[in-house]
């Protein structure tokens, strides 16, 4: 009889071992599951990441030999056309190397930006200044531009924002990159707005147009480096590292960039900086 | 009459250079900034030869391409590519679609362009090079 007990408890112990092992291999099973499936994703994001930086690189290219293709060109005529050029043609010529130059240098600057804020290099230069003065320079900036393409732009100040320390220069660049591609997207006839508002200890900024808007599956992506809208018509231009910048410079100064959908329709671009003296 | 070519190119100051050249040959240069409507313009006003950009805001150049030689009309029209994309699916696509010849930007100056363009208009090149002393 004690052997029958002792042969039950030993066979009830085993079966109890064996449902403890199953369980935990059952439960192994699901974090290894769970684990192959991270890494698929992994593996997907990287070669997106990787595809993108290819699909951009012919564009890059193609934009950096844009104005080269012009200064050359430029040079050739006036080395081998200048008796038959006029001062006026002259002059012209050498306004566009002139302009073509500086398209160069921006770009290449944007690629040096690109380059230090992945390294955690990127500085910037505060001053203690009036944001509001530079949102109505930049609008001024931009207005013969919007009148050129049928629209317009509009700037609006919220006097209660005081003067406190950013970088003029690299907001500006902000502001040229949100207010650029607001015209860039707007149909003739919008109006494009430019507001600042002071919320709370922040300075808030938005670029708003009535344009195409942003596609849904897009929205995640647009702070992305080489991020280029899908809703050109045409061919894609630029370089695909203007909102990138801009929220490495508006992080640089602790605030933040974001995206909302304007209403009724079009994009609204907003970014935050927090006021300091 | 003078020969009229069809300047498809968005890039004014490309074109202000480029088309230097061309006008000084004698050509009636017509620039055309806007891919979207460049078809019906050149179905219009019947050019002779179209230089054609690949990155145009509208429509591309190779889109622009082959619609012009899907139609009767422009069917046998002189298209000759000029473009700073120079990858090989886009040359390939370029000259499937029926072009007559893919020029690179950054391969020719503006001094240049004139024979090319002579060569297809059945003309005389120009052989006299202008050279400024060494």
């Amino acid at each position: 009889m004690e052997k029958i007990t002792l042969l039950n408890i030993l066979v009830i112990l085993e079966s109890l071992i064996l449902l403890i092992i199953s369980f935990i291999l059952f439960f192994k099973l699901k974090d290894l599951s769970k684990l192959k499936k991270l890494q698929d994703e992994l593996n997907d994001l990287k070669s997106s990441k990787n595809s993108a930086r290819d699909d951009f690189l012919p564009i890059l290219v193609h934009e950096l030999r844009s104005p080269l293709s012009v200064i050359r060109g430029a040079a050739d005529l006036l080395i081998k056309s200048t008796d038959e050029l006029s001062v006026v043609q002259i002059q012209t010529l050498l306004n566009q190397i002139k302009n073509s130059s500086t398209t160069l240098l921006t770009m290449v600057g944007s690629i040096l930006d690109v380059s230090k804020m992945e390294n955690g290099k990127f500085e910037i230069n505060k001053t203690f200044s009036d944001i509001n003065s530079v949102l109505n320079e930049e609008c001024s900036y931009f207005d013969p531009l919007t009148k050129i393409k049928k629209l317009s732009i509009q700037c609006t100040v919220d006097k209660d924002i005081p003067n406190f320390s950013f970088d003029i220069e690299r907001v500006k660049q902000v502001l040229n990159n949100l207010i650029s591609n607001a015209i860039k997207f707007s149909p003739e006839g919008a109006v494009i707005t430019v507001t600042s508002k002071k919320t709370g200890s922040d300075c808030v900024v938005y670029v708003s147009d009535l344009g195409v808007g942003i596609p849904e599956h897009e929205k995640n992506s647009l702070f992305q480096k080489f991020f280029q809208a899908s809703n050109q018509n045409g061919v894609q231009k630029g370089t695909g590292l203007g909102l990138f910048i801009s929220k490495g410079i508006v992080e640089a100064h602790g605030g933040k960039i974001w995206f909302e959908n304007n209403s009724p329709q079009g994009s609204k671009f907003c970014f935050s900086i927090p006021i300091k003296s | 009459m003078p020969k009229k070519i069809f300047f498809v190119e968005d890039d004014e100051g490309f074109y202000n250079i480029f088309s230097v050249p061309l006008k000084m040959k004698g050509y009636d240069i017509v620039r055309v900034s806007e891919g979207s409507s460049a078809v019906e313009r050149i179905i219009t006003e019947k050019p002779d030869l179209i230089l054609l950009d690949i990155v145009l805001p509208g429509m591309s150049g190779l889109d622009i391409l082959k619609e012009l030689r899907e139609r009767e009309e422009t069917q046998s029209v002189v298209v000759i590519m000029l473009t700073n994309f120079g990858s090989d699916e886009n040359i390939s696509r370029a000259m499937e679609y029926g072009a007559n010849d893919y020029l690179m930007k950054y391969n020719i100056v503006p001094s240049e362009l004139p024979d090319k363009i002579a060569l297809f208009l059945g003309e005389d090149q120009d052989f006299n090079v202008k050279v400024m002393g060494s």
